[in-house]
């Protein structure tokens, strides 16, 4: 009975399947959907096909969406230019598909812009790194510096000094440093004009794309300015024959410290203190607990402390969290005829210090308008309005160093605004600064950059165009310190205005003409003049005594004691440029460029020079040998080498200077002059010679894709600030062109498609990677120097030595610290060393004799290492599953060395307990480490302090996790909307793999330059929704 | 048809919008002039106005000598004197220690202002011939004036570091290259100079028309004295040296009462505050309540800071007292060394000097601070005041007897006793030579001139010189002269005078440090002696100075080249020791 059940049940299902299977065979379904970029980006214009069939299939609308009838159960293809192609299986049923498509970042027929003009990248000669408006929005950056941070190989990204406070830029380095005076800056070019404001001045929402040409060949177009690298940025405009598209995105999040300076807790310094006053004053105690250490060295209300166990922790008090909010609207559209864009920006940034803040308006505007068939023009402007707090604020001097065992407030609870008790009358209640109107620093930048173009055919492929740009800035800057600050310490308060007006115009005219011969031969011709201009008015004053708080920075007439300056330090840029595109066949391209440049800023008769390059490129694709490898999608090499200089110093610097010396006689007073600087009329460019070769390759139909360059750059007549000799009378540093320079280096960009589902709802992940290794040396230095480091010249009293990189540490080798032994004294005194008495080097840093004169002297220095990593990298993690997708952003970079400020400078570390210390295992005849020296009150700073800053550099950042989540169409369309998405972000959540942290405790090891000790690094948390109507 | 007037207004439209940057552009040579308008090139220097304001620069560039912690810590600590007080201990320069090294930030200041003041100096030098737009004798006498700063700036460099680069001509172009001139060809430089200046520079620093702090004859003339003092005893001395000092310190002496100039009656209103001006004070090196003009920023290596270098830690030391300005800001640079107060000092009551030189006692201007008698109450001490007030706001809270007192006696005592052997790196006699009430805030620098040489030093010179010379009733007169003086008003001066019998070096360098304890002067004066032909510096050091004296070497008599002038003398010769062989 049971058999005869199951065998009609079997019989009943096979029938069905069948049948369903029959009806596949001829069904047709209505396929609707929906195809987006990863970030939920609508994209119109993709071709949707069946594959395996000759039917041309549709196209998506404006809002990406796309309807088709098909087979059931067939195979959707998807391809787009710019995207990695893509397979969709249907099911049998009609249905509404979500697809993404991944972004192809070496899709040869994308086309790019370029010095003066866009090219399609197979065509492009040099070694250009483009980054995506994707890429750019993975990361809620402050500004488009920080966005660019680890996104490209090559560009190294670094916080300035280490310098995290709101409205701070990095420093960007691209392919490292080759310049010590004349600036190691990269030219940013936007909408084809030099920028010359802040990077802060740019709403990276507004940007649609950024270039960054590097080798010698890309960047010799922009002749003078080229020699760092050049950025070039283009922002949003409208597209042709779009509707009017409104987008809405906005954020906001909590930016809290990445930590807490390592100090010491109320018994550490208790402990230190007693050390550092038995140890300071030899024979005055009898040891550390002899209680006249405690009448003697502290102050009652610290005695206080301790009896009551206080630990007041200072950072606590000051750090709080900041609260970072950013709205962007953009209204987008276009006819045939005439396109437009607007972009509304917003932007504010609290710091983690309650003085610092950064805010942003931003008003975007951008119409191209066809006149006629012949003529177009366009126009495009970025306003821009910042305020910017507390930029100078640095409470750590009195957070860092105020005594843990004193309070903040009195015995009624009031605020003590005055000298922390216990901190030798140095430190200043940090809370002060709190009270309203005590501590005011602001400054207001509002400019505009405005950019317009008229575009010309004159004759079939001649075209004429003229580019005009205007960038108008002022910048008001004010500040206001009352008496009782940190700032002023109970003497008169302070307050400063600082105006900055500045003006810049570029005026171009561009010639091109194109011409295919026989179809084989392509001919472009780039034929340009410019001129750019650059007027800054800077004048600033300050005084002292305000008769009242209230006037703030507002009214100098109710301050006392006036100080004024002023500068107005214009230059000057005019050039001829020519460029030649030569491609055969596709498959070889030529490229010839050669500029002159004019500059201002050089002494007559050096003022003009031609920077000349060529590059070459072999399509190994076109290749007919190449027909038949089915794996590799495409295979590029190029070549190239050029030369471009760098003026970029500051105007006047040929001439010589007076500055000012005040006197009086009796109450007759004078201002008088004397010579600081002489005049260097022999003052030329610096020039940079630049060999790079580059393979593009894509393997699978571009699922692994990327590139390799190797190059090696010169860099001659460098622009050096040599320190004359005492006895020259010349106090000031003396631009001369002395010295050679060299770089090379080896970068690589790999993009992989790891996992690319072929259904709607799989998972897709993809990866960039990138990884770039420079090394930089001074080679050479002028003949006439003949001082010498280990053999090779070197100019110690600059610190330039030849075969290491420019900006390397030099100092002492300590190897430990002297012990209290008599193997150890008798060694010191062998080497000079004071042995006895308050200036005793036991327990001080003891530094190794290199010279081997038996005596330490400055002889013994020697390069302890440099700033320069030995590698970096960065990479950019997408997965994407259904409406979900996350992605990660990392970036590298190991092994160079930093200088912290924390340990080896400053007041953070001097042991001498007057105040607070960072906590390190210090020196005692009881602990007789070698890591640190010893406490000691009398002693403002360890010998040798610096020999203790040295770390390793590296660490491993993870700049942002952000999960987002597209609505689903059906959803979003009920309510009218295009798309919506929602996400949120950690920004900056951990650093890893760092020594400086992980074992010393620092906070954040990056750091452009010495790590200097300001308001910690901090990491955020943000909420975001995008919109699109 | 139509088609093409549009085409062609178009064209036209590219033209006009064009056609601008193309007119204005190519004429653009001249747009790579730079003309530069808010900085001044070295050419104004060459103009009436330009004369002017280097030869005011060159005597503001004073500032960064007298008046700053780099001379003060260079001549006054690390002698028989002084030694570091406790906010002093940073400095290695004074201790004589293995960390005092080339390297030294103070010295390499020194050197630096002296060379870069002097080559403004030789701009007006060499420019002065040239200048238009001045009259010819108001033109001389500024060249006189220039010369005489020239001469102080060397006179500083030579006694301090002996073989020393000597620039004559003002330097246009840049160089790397430096050479060490022989100290004897320095010294005759600065004589010719001295010699120029008192022939043009106007007699006296009181003579109609002479502002305060301007060059004048007698001060050249002093100078000149204790250039030729100096040199006497250096490597190259000339036998003439001493002779010539008293020559001219005691024609100075003789003429001084027809320029207006005499010792004051009182030793005490000599450095009396606001009386810089006085007829004693020969040369001052000028400040201003005018605070943009007092220094550049009001905090920096040009502000007169003696005012702070000797204030002990009172407000923390002694219960009562507050930060106050005239008891001034606690920096306590340094201490006097027990030699200074004990045994230099010994007679306090015929010698008024060394209370006019210190201040021993503080009064109470704290009254939350004031301490109360404990319970019990120490011995001899009246039972009934156990547990009140030991004194009251005014009342003495500290003082210095000057003399030993008993345990018991410093406990019986309402205030603080300190008696000399409590004398500490925190808390000692104040030199109140610098005092400073006018000052905008307590903890303000000094807007107080600084007097650089005094007519009393002039006779100390002379008195040297004289001795040197074995002229014994000379120098017992002239240091008798001083030594009255000093008694005034209460003191014995039959009981200050001296004889021939008490009459040695020893003594006169003795009584330079009772007259001139805390001037710029002490370390030059030891290195300028010798005791049985080893520097006094050294001998003395050794005796008196307790940071140094087992640290000492005999290469210390002269300071370090600094490490930066050797660093950056990058191309000809190395910047060597030049027959210098101690440091270098």
């Amino acid at each position: 009975m049971k058999k005869t059940i199951a065998l009609h049940v079997w019989a009943f299902c096979s029938a069905l399947l069948l049948t369903c299977a029959l009806q596949a065979q001829t069904k047709t379904i209505v396929v609707k959907g929906r195809v987006t970029g990863q970030n939920g980006e609508l994209i119109p214009g993709v071709s949707v096909t069946v594959k395996g069939t000759s039917d041309k299939g549709v196209t998506t609308q404006p809002d990406g969406s796309f309807q088709i009838t098909v087979p059931a159960a067939s195979t959707l293809l998807l391809s787009y230019v710019g995207y990695i192609r893509k397979e969709v299986n249907t099911g049998n049923g009609d249905q509404n598909l979500n697809i993404q498509l991944v972004a192809n970042k070496n899709e040869l027929d994308q086309v790019i812009v370029i010095g003066y003009g866009t090219r399609k990248k197979s065509d492009v000669t040099g070694a250009i790194t483009s980054i995506s408006q994707q890429a750019i929005q993975d990361v809620p950056a402050a500004n488009l510096s920080q966005a660019l941070q680890g996104q490209g190989a090559g560009i190294d990204i670094q916080k300035s000094g280490g310098n995290s406070k709101p409205g701070q830029s990095p420093n960007i380095l691209i392919r490292g440093t080759r310049s010590v005076k004349a600036g190691n800056s990269p030219l940013f070019v936007i909408d084809g004009i030099p920028f010359s404001g802040s990077i802060n001045d740019i709403n990276q929402d507004d940007v649609a794309s950024v270039e960054v040409l590097k080798d010698a060949s890309s960047t010799a177009i922009y002749g003078s300015r080229g020699a760092n690298g050049v950025i070039l940025v283009t922002t949003k405009r409208g597209r042709t024959n779009q509707k009017p598209t409104i987008t809405y995105s906005t954020y906001a999040g909590v930016t809290k410290s990445l930590g807490e300076y390592p100090l010491m807790n109320g018994e550490q310094y208790l402990q230190l203190k007693k050390w550092a006053n038995y140890l300071g004053n030899p024979g005055t105690y009898t040891s550390i607990d002899d209680p006249k250490i405690l009448t003697k060295a502290f102050a009652p209300e610290e005695l206080q402390g301790i009896a009551m166990g206080r630990n007041t922790d200072w950072q606590k008090l000051v750090y709080k969290n900041g609260v970072t909010t950013d709205h962007q609207l953009g209204l987008s559209g276009g006819t045939e005829n005439t396109q437009y864009a607007l972009g509304a920006g917003f932007y504010s940034e609290g710091g983690v210090y309650p003085g610092q803040s950064f805010t942003r308006y931003t008003l975007k505007l951008s119409v191209d308008q066809q006149l006629g068939k012949y003529v177009k023009v366009g126009l495009s402007s970025l306003n821009t309005y910042s305020t910017t707090k507390g930029e100078n604020a640095n409470p750590m001097g009195q957070a860092l160093r105020a005594s843990p065992l004193a309070s903040p407030y009195d015995t009624t609870g009031a605020l003590i605004n005055s000298y922390v008790p216990g901190s030798a009358n140095q430190v200043w209640n940090p809370l002060a600064n709190f009270l309203p109107g005590a501590a005011v620093e602001t400054r207001n930048r509002i400019g505009t950059f405005s950019t317009f173009y008229l575009e010309a055919t004159l004759a079939k492929g001649l075209k004429y165009r003229f580019n005009g740009g205007a960038e108008i800035r002022s910048d008001v800057y004010g500040n206001f310190y009352a008496r009782n600050s940190t700032n002023n310490l109970g003497v008169a308060s302070s307050a400063a205005n600082e105006n900055t007006l500045s003006t810049s115009y570029t005026l171009e005219n561009l010639l091109t003409y194109d011409k295919t011969i026989a179809d084989k031969h392509k001919i472009n011709f780039t034929g340009l003049y410019s001129y750019q201009s650059f007027t800054p008015q800077y004048t600033a004053f300050s005084y002292t005594g305000l008769l009242s708080d209230q006037a703030q920075y507002y009214n100098p007439a109710l301050g006392a004691n006036y100080q004024g300056k002023g500068t107005l330090n214009p230059w000057a840029i005019i050039s001829y440029m020519g460029r030649v595109n030569y491609g055969y066949n596709d498959k070889y391209l030529l490229t010839l460029t050669m500029r002159s440049d004019g500059s201002s800023r050089l002494a007559p008769g050096n003022k003009y020079h031609i920077f000349p390059s060529a590059a070459v490129a072999w399509n190994v694709m076109k290749e007919p040998f190449f027909n038949n490898v089915s794996n590799v999608s495409s295979l590029r090499l190029r070549a190239s080498y050029g030369s471009v200089g760098n003026p970029a110093i500051d105007p006047y610097q040929t001439l010589g200077s007076l500055t000012t010396q005040v006197y009086n006689y009796g109450s007759t007073v004078t201002t008088g002059l004397y010579p600081n600087s002489v005049p260097n009329p022999s003052l030329d460019w610096e020039y940079t010679s630049t060999a790079n070769i580059g393979v593009d390759f894509g393997f699978f139909q571009n699922r692994i894709s990327g590139s390799i360059e190797a190059y090696h750059s010169y860099t001659k007549s460098m622009i050096m600030p040599v320190t004359l000799p005492g006895t020259s009378g010349i106090p000031n540093q003396i631009l001369t062109n002395i010295g050679k320079s060299e770089n090379k280096g080896i970068e690589v960009h790999i993009s992989t498609v790891n996992i690319q589902s072929r259904s709607a709802h799989g998972v897709t992940w993809t990866s960039d990677f990138n990884f770039f290794i420079n090394r930089g040396e001074l080679t050479q230095l002028l003949p006439s120097i003949n001082t010498t480091l280990d053999g090779k010249p070197a100019d110690i009293q600059n610190k330039w030595f030849v075969g290491q990189p420019i900006g390397s540490f030099y100092d002492y080798q300590r190897t430990g610290i002297w012990q209290a032994n008599s193997k150890d004294s008798a060694a010191a005194k062998a080497l000079g060393q004071t042995v006895t008495g308050t200036k005793s080097v036991i327990g001080q840093a003891k530094l190794a004799d290199r010279n081997g004169n038996n005596t330490i002297d400055a002889g013994d220095q020697y390069v302890v290492g440099s700033s320069q990593p030995k590698w970096e990298g960065g990479t950019t993690q997408r997965i994407a599953y259904r409406n979900f997708d996350f992605t990660v952003v990392a970036f590298a970079r190991v092994g160079g060395m930093i200088s912290s400020t924390l340990f080896g400078g400053g007041f953070t570390n001097t042991l001498q307990a007057n105040y607070n210390n960072v906590n390190v295992a210090y020196w005692t005849p009881n602990n007789p480490t070698n890591d640190w020296p010893k406490a000691n009150s009398a002693q403002t700073n360890p010998s040798n302090l610096s020999t203790f800053g040295y770390f390793s550099g590296s660490f491993l950042k993870i700049r942002s996790l952000t999960l987002g989540y597209n609505i689903p169409a059906q959803y979003v369309n009920k309510i009218g909307m295009r798309s919506i998405r929602v996400y949120a972000t950690a920004r900056d959540p951990f650093i890893l793999f760092s020594p400086y942290r992980n074992k010393y405790h620092g906070i954040d090891p990056e750091t452009a330059g010495t790590l200097g000790v300001d308001t910690p690094a901090n990491w955020s948390m943000v909420f975001g929704l995008n919109v699109s109507l | 048809m139509k088609y093409n007037v549009i085409k062609k207004t178009y064209i036209w439209i590219a033209i006009a919008l064009g056609a601008p940057a193309l007119v204005f552009s190519p004429g653009c040579s001249k747009k790579l002039d730079e003309n530069p308008q808010s900085v001044l090139t070295p050419a104004f220097f060459s103009t009436a106005q330009g004369f002017q304001s280097g030869l005011d620069a060159a005597y503001g560039g004073m500032r960064n000598l007298w008046g700053t912690e780099n001379l003060f810590t260079t001549t006054c600590i690390g002698t028989d004197e002084f030694i570091t007080g406790n906010d002093g201990t940073g400095n290695n320069i004074n201790y004589y220690s293995s960390g005092y090294n080339p390297g030294d930030g103070k010295l390499n200041t020194l050197w630096n202002s002296c060379y870069t003041f002097i080559n403004t100096c030789n701009g007006l030098m060499d420019n002065g011939p040239d200048i238009k737009g001045i009259d010819e004798t108001k033109k001389n006498a500024m060249i006189a004036e220039a010369k005489f700063l020239r001469a102080n700036y060397y006179f500083v460099l030579v006694q301090f570091w002996g073989n020393i680069t000597l620039n004559k001509h003002f330097q246009s172009t840049p160089t790397t290259a430096a050479q060490r001139d022989s100290r004897a060809d320095v010294y005759n430089f600065i004589i010719q100079d001295l010699k120029d200046a008192i022939a043009g520079l106007p007699a006296s620093p009181l003579a109609t028309g002479v502002l305060p702090g301007k060059a004048n004859a007698a001060a050249a003339r002093h100078i000149l004295s204790k250039v030729y003092l100096a040199r006497a005893g250096s490597p190259a001395a000339q036998a003439s040296d001493y002779q010539d000092a008293y020559n001219m310190a005691t024609g100075l002496i003789s003429s001084s009462a027809s320029l207006g100039l005499g010792l004051l009656t009182d030793f005490g209103s000599v450095y009396q505050e606001g009386n810089e001006m006085n007829t004693e004070s020969l040369w001052t090196i000028q400040h201003t309540t005018n605070i943009p003009y007092n220094g550049p920023n009001n905090s920096s290596g040009t502000d007169n800071v003696l005012v702070h270098m000797w204030v002990p830690k009172y407000e923390t030391f002694v219960l009562g007292m507050q930060r106050d300005i005239v008891n001034g800001r606690p920096y306590i640079r340094a201490i006097p060394t027990r030699w200074l107060t004990d045994t230099a000092f010994k007679d306090k009551s015929n010698d008024t000097r060394f209370n006019k030189t210190f201040q021993t006692v503080w009064y109470c201007n704290n009254a939350a601070g004031i301490p109360k008698w404990p319970s019990p109450v120490p011995a001899g001490v009246d039972p009934t005041l156990a547990g009140k007030p030991r004194f009251t706001l005014g009342d003495t809270a500290c003082y210095m007897p000057g003399v030993n007192m008993t345990d018991a006696q410093i406990a019986a005592t309402r205030y603080l006793l300190m008696p000399p052997r409590t004398y500490n790196i925190q808390m000692a006699p104040y030199m109140r030579k610098y005092v400073d009430t006018k000052r905008a805030d307590m903890n303000s620098p000094s807007v107080r001139p600084v007097i650089v040489w005094t007519l009393s030093e002039t006779y100390l010179v002379a008195a040297e010189a004289a001795y040197m010379l074995n002229k014994i009733p000379e120098t017992v007169a002239l240091i008798n002269t001083i030594r009255t003086r000093a008694a005034y008003p209460n003191g014995n001066v039959a009981n200050m005078q001296i004889s021939a019998a008490d009459l040695s070096l020893d003594f006169i360098l003795d009584e330079r440090s009772r007259e001139l304890c805390g001037q710029m002067v002490r370390w030059w004066d030891l290195v300028r002696t010798h005791t049985a032909g080893v520097s006094n510096l050294l001998v003395r050091v050794r005796l008196h100075n307790t940071d140094g004296m087992n640290n000492i070497r005999a290469k210390d008599t002269l300071r370090p080249i600094p490490q930066s002038q050797m660093n950056s003398v990058t191309s000809g010769p190395a910047y060597g020791p030049m027959g210098d062989p101690l440091w270098n």
